[in-house]
């Protein structure tokens, strides 16, 4: 798979950056999946929103070790859906909710209803 | 998906000053607010000086301390999103299409002492990018100089014929990689300022509510009933966060950028996913017909899709 694609959309492609771990279910309604380069800032809120789905029995992510760049992160679903289903609608949710955050903020900067100093 | 509530997150600008925004933000959960923080302190891009040449340096201080103090000075990184990292570019060290170049040049030539500041530091690269408006320092590189007498801040000192004359090389980098890229001076972040959900644990002598100052937040939430029961269900639900910008970007675009980033990396893997989604796909597909795709094995891991 490593170099399989090559870069063809602007979006530079990392082969490198996600792969799935041995130990995925024959029916794939569980699996572990590595992320390099990411961290906690990544890790926990995946977690949280892909436990959040009622389809998910258990996510939980971990850095196995504080000088190598990855980020382990397993799911386990109650059948319905596959793993990589999980967490494909988890960061789907997590953008959502950043969209939300960052709409709100925007408003309440052109609102301008707010204590300000002026410089 | 199930959220706090249906609109989704709640924000409220508490306060803007000069260089920081308080703001609030409630139903959210404590994993997201984090993400939030770390990603504003670490993951935002910004411009610093990352390679110094000096040619003279005749003061009291040694280069690479000069070279390091260089390093943490702010610039203006509005428009850094223009820049390149240096890894994605196509130059061997640095070019105009990954850095700005900076050139200070002091000499001392008086009995006083001389003062160096970081207004002294000229950007001297003419880029496409940087759009030179007359009247502000919207200029990629521009080193911050906020005070109120805009000298910015004190690189060194000089003595009589004591002279520095240096080039400077600022690249575009993250805060995950070197502090200086940081684009918070200070990031608050505090939630349950009545310590009702015992995160925390406060060490006292006598009574630790007679001995620790309250939380300006506790106005905003409401102080525990006298023997009220500990609930072990409840869950944090408001965030108070102060961001303080070190100069290098407005504090607005910090919030707005952090979650840009954010999303970023989230569409990255989203992105990737379906790349391989594709591929084992197309490999699935081609095994079928024509035994393995372009002469690779088809990843045994991940048939079940
Ligand atoms: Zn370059």
């Amino acid at each position: 798979m490593e170099d399989e694609v090559e870069e063809q959309s602007a979006q530079v492609l990392d082969p490198t950056k996600f792969k799935i771990l041995p130990g995925a279910s024959e029916d794939g309604s569980a699996a572990s999946f590595q992320l390099m380069n990411e961290d906690h800032t990544l890790g926990y809120s995946l977690q949280y929103v892909i436990m959040k789905n009622p389809e998910v029995e258990f996510c939980g992510y971990s850095i196995p070790h504080p000088s190598e760049p990855k980020m382990n992160i397993r799911i386990q679903t109650y059948g319905k859906i596959s793993a990589i289903d999980a967490l494909e609608s988890g960061l789907d949710n997590l953008i959502d909710l950043c969209d939300v955050v960052e709409e709100k903020f925007i408003e309440q900067v052109n609102s301008g209803n707010y204590k300000s100093e002026e410089p | 998906m199930n959220r706090s509530s249906e609109q989704g997150p709640e924000v409220t600008i508490r306060r803007v000053g000069r260089e920081d925004v308080d703001f609030v933000v409630k139903d959210m959960d404590l994993a997201l607010a984090n993400s939030f923080r770390r990603v504003m302190i670490g993951e935002i891009p910004t411009l610093a000086i990352d390679l110094v040449e000096i040619e003279i340096n005749t003061s009291v201080l040694a280069d690479e301390f000069i070279a390091h103090r260089l390093g943490l000075i702010p610039l203006e990184s509005t428009l850094v999103d223009n820049l390149l990292f240096t890894r994605d570019c196509d130059c061997d060290q640095y070019c105009d299409k990954c850095s700005v170049e900076l050139m200070l040049s002091a000499r001392c030539t008086t009995d006083a002492t001389m003062d160096v500041y970081t207004r002294d530091l000229m950007v001297t690269t003419v880029s496409q990018y940087n759009n030179y408006d007359n009247n502000n320092n919207n200029n990629l590189g521009q080193p911050i100089c906020n005070d109120q007498e805009g000298k910015g801040i004190l690189i060194c000192k000089l003595r009589k014929h004591q002279e520095l004359r240096l080039k400077c090389v600022a690249k575009k980098g993250i805060a995950k990689e070197h502090a200086k890229w940081s684009p918070t001076a200070a990031m608050g972040f505090e939630y349950d300022p009545w310590n009702k959900l015992r995160h925390t644990d406060y060490w006292y002598e006598e009574d630790a509510n007679e001995e620790w100052p309250k939380s300006a937040n506790c106005d905003w939430e409401e102080p525990p009933r006298e023997n009220e029961p500990f609930d072990y269900n409840a869950k944090p639900n408001q965030y108070y966060f102060t961001v303080e910008s070190a100069g290098s970007l407005k504090q607005h675009d910090i919030v707005m950028r952090g979650i840009d980033v954010l999303q970023k990396k989230l569409a990255g893997i989203i992105f990737e996913l379906k790349v391989l989604d594709e591929t084992s796909e197309k490999s699935r597909l081609d095994t079928e017909f024509q035994g393995t795709a372009y002469g690779q094995t088809p990843n045994p891991e991940y048939n079940w899709n």
